[in-house]
């Protein structure tokens, strides 16, 4: 009778007994990946996080869902708002499963020495991918970089300055940037230009140009990546993961049950248009005017609805149910790494080398080639293409923070839409979870 | 000397015959003793007694008080006739309690034990054992907080002790324990004949890791060896709505949300709009969708009559027929008894397309085998069919929780009869408003049925190979099988979903055995003046559960109604194994029938906890005095009985989930393309020290007899909870939100006071009663490592504090209004607090509005809970009354916050509609404006004094008039009793509370008093009968 006293879980697996060979690993490391798919990740909330503050896009019924969305446009979030609640848990369980996989992998065989490199690179991209969003959202955050043992040791941490993050994030890319592939038969894999276009984007966001042009620089180089000809053809569904995709999140619809989609198309979709619409994270009609008639894109990533409100059509409509969109979420494409070092090249002030770089992706859109002569202007043109390249994937508000113009830039487009808000210094980070805080006073709010 | 023959009748106090009373003939000059048992119409007869001499008769019968009738003259002839009226015991002291692996007589009961039976049980008409406990014992608290027809309550008995782990009783019928949390729908309560509640840990440890909740041990009726009886019962009635929601009209709705759609447009930016800009202005200068006003509402503000005005709780409510049909047979000889009995019970739901009908027998046999061998076997299956709605306040599938987004503008029917479809969405779906889909039509159109065929029951063999020591084995049984069918067509839509939807099925199909295997040993010998009473024993459980999930998608038609009519499936199979392997032993011990001792000790070993960590021991020690027994204790007295008791024990509670001490890895897949990638990750941390929490108790008691007709118990307890199953939330960046340990302490104290009288004699009249008072307090002593709270639950408003209590309404105190501008400058506030929003308290005096500024604001479990139960017999006639109540508890009702907090989405009440603040309309309200805007403050605001709740009540659980048949009447129907009733359930309720249900709260012991929508309690009126033959 003793011996019945030890039941084994029957329809799940025990940690315990699991992570003990190459198949488990690659079971783990795929769950690593779904973890991005998650609502606060790129699943929902992510993208919204990364542009709703912004002039790009608002929210169009603020009170829906609690207001959450809501308050990040308006800038009157408050900690227990629980799309920045979910974007830290999700974000640390990433985390902490590149954690375990990467404490573990190195005490398994594997058939292929290669394979097990990219999966620690692929695992060192992501927890840097987490800690990088992690770092521009809330500045300092606690750095865990050991698999949890037992959970209460985290106790009285509190938060990492974010020098320290960063540290972790440039070493992790650069060790990635060594394991990692050149390409991957599996789609939606990270590979080597990936880590060194985020290594060029964290170098960017701390300033050091000539870093960031330098790896960047490699990325054209491997020749793996080119723009499309046509911007409608890089968010087809029909063509997910082209030339230009670097990383992307990837999603499908009618998969498993529906359990593969993700609820973004859904949810950024004018109120009243689909069933579940809530009309969250849509451009503004100030950006939508910001596209010339000749722009291409204009017409290729913004939809008008029959009552004139403008959605983005990166996310595609799903095959199965609303909720269940079927659209890659795009972390990192070609033409954000070409306006980067354009951003790079004019930062250390090779202006035309700089318009050589921005005027691939105008002359991609239909449009003529850049005019601009000084620094100024040509980092106002770059700011401007970035936008009205990149809308709908999240970057506008890191944007503002990275070059210091989000108070400026958002104060005058308060006034111009005769929106009473005015941001300060207070509102550049968002506030840290109150449900951190309550779990640990060691966790601080942000001033 | 001559001889002739005595014979006499055996009543009860209603008249009524009582067969099976034993009457003892004492012949006063030879002392020659003679018996008999009176026969099915109450007679006895003595023959060749000898006329002349005197004799004392004695009548004795359980449950009554023992009668004698001395020095009978005998005279000659055959008219020697005696009729005795037999008395219901008052004092209870020949009552048998049943302690768990035993019974004890109440005198030597030392623990603190209820017991309540089964005619007081069943005035309450139900289909749960459990609404009938409902104020009928000191501390134990039934709450009902979601009474939809076959929805378990709540059973609380003296607080609750535990934060993340399991809170129900541990519930054995006829010695088999059921699995904790398994329906107590499937027990027939009019099969109960006694319940019997051990509620202090001492009494309880003897069921171990499974008894720091309290253990409810169910008797069932039985046949009797002496009398064959046939018994019917039947009621039917009806149930109506008693909750004191009251929504507000059409016309009163429009002017609502219109104001709230006025002030969230022009308080965005007061310079640059007007509450008179139209429509078009409106737009152009960036008005968002609730800036508008609803584009169909302008006739509704013209006051024009004859407008579509729907109550959609008139629609979604009903008055409901409740009946039940009992027949029970039962009877026996010396050797066999056997009980038998069929029920039918159907009870429709106040809520339409709600109900549960329910089929159960119950068949017990025992037999005696031979002098030393005793066999019985008892079996109880039931099928129960339940017309089903989760009620979780979704506002697509909940009846309540959808309505409460329904605007009185659209009607439930067209004009044809045909079901409104998807009205409020399509006309709402320009501004914004609720885009809420007609309930009525949810509810007709989806089906969801759960069917669950269930028995139990138990085999025993007894040995007794010498006198006083007995063996026995018993072989347990309970198999469970439920089949859940939903089906949601395509052709009714959801919240923000207009038909046609996609249609969507599934079922659950699912099947549970448990048996347990239990032998004991029990010694019991007196001599002198002692009396003892030794048991040892084994025991072994085993539950082996597995259900599948079948979800369907891709439904062309509504043609098939259920997961047959899919093109693709997901399917999610669950299975389990838990075991438990038990020690036991028990010693009880009396000496003079006065001084009373007990001491006990399990072992129990659990599958559920950690591999370093299974086993576990409970010790308890009890002892009792009788003080009244004493020689020195004055005998001509007004006092009866006293007696003193204490006991120190523990239990443990071991209700986590089965596998809780692993780190459990679930499936978190991936895709590339269309391939799936398969993927696991680990969900909570391994804790391999796992195990049960500990409650230690002591309680000291007093039980007081005096007049003959009053009893008086009184109960001190003490309890401290030490190792808390307790869900840790933990620091994220550990990977996990919270992890299983066992941390913390957490103490309950109370003090229970049971006051009866029986057969107390006003005049004509006999009066019996029953009050109850209890009052608990329970305390959190420590948590887990470095962690001094845990704030949780929606809006983050319930706390449970190091030194407060557990899971206390936790927010921001309000003040008043912002009635002037001038007020907010002055005034610490969050940026953004528009005029008209709540002035909330700087607590902390930092100047500033933060979440510190937060406090606690009472708890759901109640300070003091009250019971009385009454009734009168005059002649034939008996008139009853129960009331149960509840002070100190607070509510925080989500549906509240809704209709209450002036956004103007959600349908509001006549209360916040009449005193909500609009400096025109209504400048002297005291709630906040109503204003789409949802502002900061708004928000933080949900949370607040505004909706925490005073939910104190005072219930007329029961009322019944009972007309008994006159012995006459019996006599020509050839019955032994018969009677005729009618009953009110729930007449009257006082209460401040102003949601559905002040019993509501959720299942999360962290959130308790939590509420959204919660099924009412409903009135009901029945009329019944009995007859037995």
């Amino acid at each position: 009778c003793t011996k019945e006293l030890n039941q084994q879980p029957i329809t799940s697996k025990s940690l315990a007994n699991f992570l003990t060979t190459e198949t488990e690993v690659e079971e783990y490391v795929n769950a690593v990946y779904g973890t991005l798919q998650l609502n606060g990740l790129y699943g929902l909330y992510l993208p919204a996080i990364g542009e709703i503050p912004s002039d790009n896009t608002f929210d169009e019924v603020p009170a829906n869902d609690g207001g959450m969305y809501g308050q990040l446009d308006q800038f009157t979030t408050v900690s227990s708002n629980g799309m920045l609640s979910d974007f830290w848990k999700n974000s640390y369980q990433g985390i902490q499963r590149t954690n375990t996989v990467l404490n573990r992998i190195d005490g398994i065989s594997y058939a292929s020495s290669t394979v097990k490199q990219a999966r620690k690179g692929e695992m060192h991209f992501i927890r840097a991918l987490l800690y990088f969003n992690m770092v521009r959202v809330f500045g300092n955050v606690p750095l865990v970089t050991k698999e949890t043992t037992n959970p209460n040791d985290y106790f009285g941490q509190g938060r990492t300055g974010k020098d320290l993050v960063y540290a972790q994030i440039l070493s992790d890319l650069s060790n990635a940037i060594q394991e990692l592939p050149v390409s991957t038969t599996v789609q939606g894999k990270v590979i080597k230009t990936a880590a060194q276009s985020l290594l060029g984007k964290v170098y960017l966001t701390l300033g050091k140009f000539a870093e960031s042009k330098a790896v960047l620089a490699d990325v054209v180089a491997s020749g793996k990546h080119q723009l499309l000809a046509d911007p409608a053809d890089i968010f087809a569904l029909n063509n997910k993961n082209n030339n230009e995709i670097i990383f992307a999140v990837q999603f499908a619809s009618g998969i498993n049950g529906n359990s593969e989609g993700s609820s973004a198309y859904q949810q950024f979709s004018p109120s009243g248009t689909i069933s579940g619409a809530k009309g969250h994270n849509l451009p503004t009609k100030s950006f939508y005017q910001l596209y010339s008639n000749s722009d291409k894109r204009k017409t290729a990533y913004v939809g008008l609805t029959s009552a004139g409100t403008p959605f983005s059509t990166k996310l595609k409509a799903s095959t199965t149910t609303p909720a269940d969109g079927g659209s890659n979420f795009v972390v990192l494409r070609y033409a954000d790494v070409l306006l980067m070092l354009a951003e790079d090249e004019n930062e250390l002030d090779n202006a035309e080398v700089a318009k050589n770089y921005l005027n691939l992706v105008r002359r991609r859109a239909g449009l003529t080639d850049a005019v601009q002569q000084t620094k100024e202007d040509i980092r106002d043109a770059i700011s401007l293409e970035r936008r009205l390249e990149l809308i709908g994937e999240g970057h506008r508000w890191f944007d503002l923070l990275r070059t210091g113009t989000a108070i400026s830039v958002m104060n005058a487009w308060f006034a111009s839409q005769n929106i009473t808000t005015r941001i300060t210094d207070h509102d550049l980070l968002q506030p840290v979870p109150q449900d951190q805080i309550d779990t640990d006073p060691a966790i601080k709010q942000n001033p | 000397q001559q001889t002739t023959s005595v014979k006499g009748t055996v009543v009860d106090e209603k008249g009524a015959t009582l067969p099976g009373v034993s009457v003892m003939m004492v012949d006063q000059v030879t002392k020659k003793q003679e018996s008999t048992v009176t026969d099915l119409k109450g007679i006895f007869v003595f023959n060749n007694v000898k006329i002349g001499n005197k004799y004392d008769f004695s009548f004795n019968y359980v449950g009554y008080e023992k009668k004698t009738t001395p020095a009978f003259l005998v005279n000659p002839g055959t008219n020697n006739s005696i009729l005795i009226r037999m008395e219901t015991s008052s004092s209870g002291l020949n009552d048998v309690v049943v302690v768990g692996y035993g019974s004890q007589k109440k005198t030597k009961i030392t623990g603190a034990i209820s017991q309540v039976k089964s005619e007081e049980l069943n005035k309450y008409a139900g289909s749960n054992f459990a609404q009938q406990l409902a104020g009928k014992s000191a501390g134990v608290v039934i709450n009902d907080a979601s009474a939809q027809p076959g929805t378990d309550p709540q059973i609380v008995i003296r607080g609750i002790g535990t934060l993340t782990a399991g809170v129900s009783p541990l519930v054995v019928v006829d010695g088999f324990p059921l699995s904790e949390g398994s329906s107590l729908n499937t027990v027939n309560p009019q099969d109960i004949e006694t319940v019997d509640i051990l509620k202090d840990p001492a009494s309880a440890a003897i069921y171990g890791s499974r008894a720091a909740n309290g253990v409810i041990l169910i008797t069932t009726k039985n046949g009797r060896s002496d009398k064959n009886t046939v018994s019917f019962d039947f009621y039917t009635g009806a149930q109506v709505r008693a909750d004191k929601v009251e929504l507000i009209d059409g016309y009163q709705f429009a002017q609502l949300n219109t104001e709230a759609r006025d002030w969230g447009y022009v308080s965005r930016n007061p310079t640059n709009r007007s509450v008179n800009d139209d429509y078009a202005t409106r737009v152009s200068k960036g008005a968002n969708k609730r800036d508008l006003r609803l584009n169909y509402i302008q006739p509704y503000l013209n006051n024009q009559a004859g407008l579509t005005n729907t109550d959609w709780l008139d629609e979604i409510f009903r008055t409901a027929p409740i009946s039940s049909y009992n027949i029970a047979l039962s009877g026996g000889n010396d050797r066999s008894k056997y009980y038998f009995s069929g029920n039918y019970f159907d009870q429709d739901g106040i809520v339409i397309e709600t109900g549960l009908k329910r089929y159960s027998m119950s068949f017990k046999f025992d037999s005696k085998l031979s002098k030393s061998f005793d066999v019985g076997l008892s079996v109880n299956p039931s099928y129960n069919l339940q017309n089903f709605f989760q009620n979780d306040a979704s506002r697509s599938s909940d009846a309540i929780g959808a309505a409460l987004i329904m605007y009185p503008f659209f009607p439930a029917r067209n004009k044809d009869g045909s079901l409104a479809i998807s009205q409020q969405i399509a006309a709402n779906t320009p501004e914004d408003g609720a885009l809420g889909e007609n309930p009525v039509a949810i509810m007709e159109k989806t089906k969801y049925n759960r069917n669950l065929f269930r028995t139990f029951g138990n085999a025993y063999l007894n040995f007794k190979p010498i006198a006083g020591l007995t063996f026995k084995s018993l072989l347990g049984g309970d198999y469970s099988n439920s089949f859940i069918d939903f089906f949601s067509p395509s052709d009714v839509g959801e919240y923000r979903t207009a038909a046609p939807k996609p249609a969507r099925a599934s079922e659950t199909k699912g099947s549970v055995i448990n048996y347990l295997w239990e032998n004991t040993l029990t010694f019991e010998k007196s001599f002198g003046k002692h009396d003892i009473n030794i048991m040892a024993g084994t025991t072994f459980q085993k539950e082996s559960g597995n259900s599948t999930l079948v979800s369907g998608t891709g439904i062309p038609d509504n043609n098939i109604d259920n997961i047959a009519g899919a093109s693709s499936f997901s399917v999610v199979p669950t299975r389990y194994i838990w075991t438990q392997l038990s020690y036991l032993t028990r010693l009880q011990y009396a000496y003079a029938n006065r001084y009373l001792f007990s001491a006990a000790i399990r072992r129990d070993g659990s599958s559920r906890f950690g591999q370093d960590a299974k086993w576990g021991n409970f010790p308890s020690v009890t002892g009792g005095w009788i003080v009244s027994r004493e020689d020195f204790f004055p005998k001509a007295g007004w006092i009866d009985l006293l007696k003193l008791r204490l006991t120190y024990g523990k239990a443990g509670n071991n209700q986590i989930g089965n596998y809780s001490a692993y780190a459990l890895a679930n499936p978190l897949n991936y895709v590339s393309g269309s391939t799936l990638l398969p993927g696991f990750a680990a969900v909570n941390p391994a804790n391999s020290s796992l195990s049960w929490e500990t409650k230690t108790s002591y309680n000291f008691g007093a039980d007081l007899g005096f007049f003959k007709v009053l009893n008086l118990s009184a109960n001190y307890y003490s309890m401290v909870t030490s190792d808390l199953l307790l869900q840790v939330p933990v620091p994220s960046q550990s990977g996990y939100d919270s992890a299983l340990q066992n941390v913390g302490r957490a103490s309950n104290k109370g003090l229970e006071l049971e006051l009866s009288g029986a057969n107390i004699k006003l005049g004509p009249l006999s009066w019996n009663f029953g009050a109850n008072l209890a009052t608990n307090k329970n305390k959190v002593l420590e948590l887990g490592p470095g962690q001094n709270q845990i704030v949780t639950g929606t809006n983050s408003a319930f706390r449970t504090k190091v030194g407060g209590p557990i899971a206390e309404l936790y927010g921001y105190n309000v003040t008043g209004v912002y009635k002037n501008q001038s007020e907010i400058d002055n005034s610490p506030h969050v940026a953004g607090t528009l005029l008209g929003d709540y002035i909330v308290q700087d607590v902390n005096g930092d100047g500033k509005i933060t979440p510190d500024d937060r406090m606690g604001f009472g708890t759901y479990a109640p300070k003091i809970t009250y019971g009385f139960n009454s009734s009168f017999d005059y002649k034939n006639f008996e008139l009853s009354f129960s009331i149960n109540g509840i002070w100190g508890r607070k509510i925080y009702d989500n549906g509240l916050v809704n209709m209450e907090s002036g956004e103007g989405f959600s349908m509001a009440d006549t209360y916040y509609y009449q005193n909500r603040y609009h400096p025109v309309n209504n400048p002297n309200g005291f709630l906040a404006q109503p204003n789409t805007n949802y502002s900061a403050n708004r928000l933080n605001t949900n949370a607040s004094s505004v909706f925490f709740q005073k939910a104190d009540y005072i219930r007329l659980r029961n009322v019944q008039l009972t007309y008994n048949l006159s012995p006459k009447l019996l006599s020509k129907l050839k019955a032994s009793r018969a009677s005729v009733y009618v009953t009110a359930n729930n007449l009257l309720t006082l209460t401040s509370f102003r949601g559905f249900n002040p019993d509501a709260t959720s299942d999360n012991v962290l959130t308790s008093g939590y509420s959204y929508s919660n099924y009412p309690v409903a009135r009901s009126f029945v009329a019944g009968f009995n007859l037995t033959f």
